[in-house]
């Protein structure tokens, strides 16, 4: 049997996830073919437990479940450096990053970036690239705001800013060190937008919208090199929004 | 969206009408299936005679050809969407499908064979220097600075100044790597630093769009992306997101490229077969 299976086998799973591993054990080929509609409707089951079964497993979602069968069904086989692999699994993580964004709630955020309420964006690390990025872009579209890359200064500015202050805050990690500033901003009533790959985040309860993509916090020797595409999306789908919002004003 | 065989070769060979064209089929894929090459032409106001000639430098006998190769993209990869719930009604959807289409069709401009060339920059102690034109292009050369560093390459310099830059490539040894990226593939003072290193024959990698561009040809290792250029009263906020998804892949590719060789360094594949 295939890694991803005997990993499976391993997990405690629910009724429905042991009809959904057994459907895929027999017929492992064809379900990495299958759209997700297509699979919910064989297994009479919803498709939010098929992605949730695949996230069990560690993975993105179900594109991302598909490109795994399909890369381990084919190394069962061969094993070389393929890169070919590695792009078509950059593709299934980037469309299950988008499937499983809520719209509504990145409706909300673009409407307060384009609120002319000021704004101030926060990243640290890796993270203040993403932030720099939106910032800049903004700035073409005449919606200016204050990029904040000093941690300290965050933890200041969360004190003196003025009431109606929208806080844009990217950290990858989410872990407790921003805690303080999140509870501060809660206690003040201040609008905070958290964008995160944690879904366990103790700052989400904080946050007045957070946002998790599937990007990976993984290291190498070491290092943090989790690229922050997911990050990127949402900003780039932000951007297009704020663009749709100030095209429909000036009309 | 579809992924048509391209290399950087066959874009190269592309005239600037032709690539209209390939513009084109990419955005409307779904209608051109059902057109004939009068009517697409039409479409696209050019003559049948270039969009024929497009599908031959694509690698296709004529028109019926390439409906048949573009048929069987779209099968192919018809069956690898997750097709999540249309919500109907929305532009937010029509956005996110351009923005998605973009991505792909620039990861199916990401070859083996460039990946493998820019690898082998990237293992060799020669210098990195990466050109940072100004503006929002700025950011996705801090990018690749970063993602280097973090992954222990050493010697990665991003230069802010034109002045210096020329200045380095008049100094520098002939192992030195230049980094060129342009979200437009038109501006001025890249293409000058380009056509200087080349003069200077320094190897040079860049990420330039798909459309035809000087920078692209100067190009030891090149990378394409697709993208909407778009501009506010001169300010311009044409998407970066292929660029990063470009510079992302290449990174990660790089990771496991090294950890793959890693584990086989130490002895034997951890790879496990079944």
């Amino acid at each position: 049997m295939i890694p991803l299976f005997e990993h499976a086998r391993q997990l405690e799973l629910t009724q429905a996830e042991e009809e959904i591993l057994d459907y895929f054990i027999r017929h492992p080929k064809s379900a990495s073919y299958m759209s997700l509609q297509e699979l919910s409707r064989q297994l009479y089951t919803s498709g939010a437990t098929i992605v949730r079964f695949c996230q069990k497993l560690g993975l993105g979602g179900f594109n991302d479940f598909k490109y795994q069968l399909r890369r381990e069904l084919q190394e069962a086989r061969q094993t070389v450096f393929q890169s070919d692999d590695y792009i078509k699994r950059s593709i299934a993580l980037f469309k299950d990053n988008l499937v499983s964004m809520d719209l509504d709630s990145l409706e909300q955020i673009a409407a307060l970036l384009t609120s002319k309420r000021p704004l101030y964006i926060y990243g640290g690390n890796l993270s203040s690239l993403p932030a720099h990025y939106l910032q800049m872009v903004l700035n073409s579209l005449d919606y200016p705001s204050i990029l904040v890359e000093w941690e300290r200064l965050l933890g200041a500015l969360v004190n003196t800013v003025g009431d109606d202050a929208v806080l844009l805050i990217l950290s990858a990690h989410g872990n407790d060190r921003y805690l303080p500033t999140f509870q501060t901003a809660m206690e003040r009533g201040l609008t905070t937008i958290l964008f995160t790959c944690e879904p366990d985040s103790p700052l989400i309860p904080y946050s007045t919208i957070a946002v998790c993509t599937n990007d990976v916090n993984r290291e190498y020797r070491g290092v943090d090199v989790n690229t922050r595409i997911g990050f990127f999306t949402v900003i780039q789908i932000l951007i297009e929004m704020a663009v749709r919002n100030k095209e429909s004003a000036e009309t | 969206m579809i992924n048509l065989p391209l290399s950087d070769e066959t874009i190269q060979s592309l005239s600037r009408h032709e690539l209209n064209v390939l513009k084109y089929v990419y955005e409307h894929t779904e209608s051109v299936l059902d057109l004939s090459i009068r009517e697409l032409s039409e479409r696209v106001s050019y003559s049948p005679a270039t969009v024929l000639r497009f599908c031959k430098k694509l690698g296709y006998s004529g028109f019926a050809e390439f409906k048949y190769a573009l048929r069987a993209a779209r099968r192919e990869s018809g069956g690898q969407e997750a097709a999540p719930s249309p919500r109907p009604g929305r532009s937010s959807d029509l956005m996110i499908d351009l923005l998605s289409s973009n991505i792909q069709a620039t990861a199916g401009l990401i070859q083996e064979e460039q990946l493998l060339r820019t690898f082998r920059f990237f293992d060799s102690p020669m210098p990195i220097y990466i050109w940072s034109p100004g503006g929002i292009t700025d950011t996705t050369g801090e990018y690749l600075e970063r993602l280097l560093l973090s992954t222990g390459r050493q010697s990665v310099y991003r230069i802010e100044s034109a002045r210096l830059f020329s200045h380095l490539i008049n100094t520098v040894g002939k192992d030195s790597l230049m980094v060129l990226i342009s979200t437009s593939g038109t501006f001025g003072n890249t293409i000058r630093i380009g056509k200087l290193a080349q003069m200077k024959g320094l190897p040079i990698l860049s990420i330039t769009p798909y459309t035809s561009n000087e920078i692209a040809d100067l190009s030891t290792v090149s990378f394409r992306f697709f993208t909407d250029q778009r501009e506010n009263l001169g300010a311009e906020y044409t998407s970066r997101l292929p660029i990063f998804f470009t510079i992302h892949t290449i990174i990660q590719c790089y990771i496991r490229y090294r950890e793959e060789r890693e584990s086989r360094r130490e002895g034997g594949s951890h790879d496990s077969t079944v």
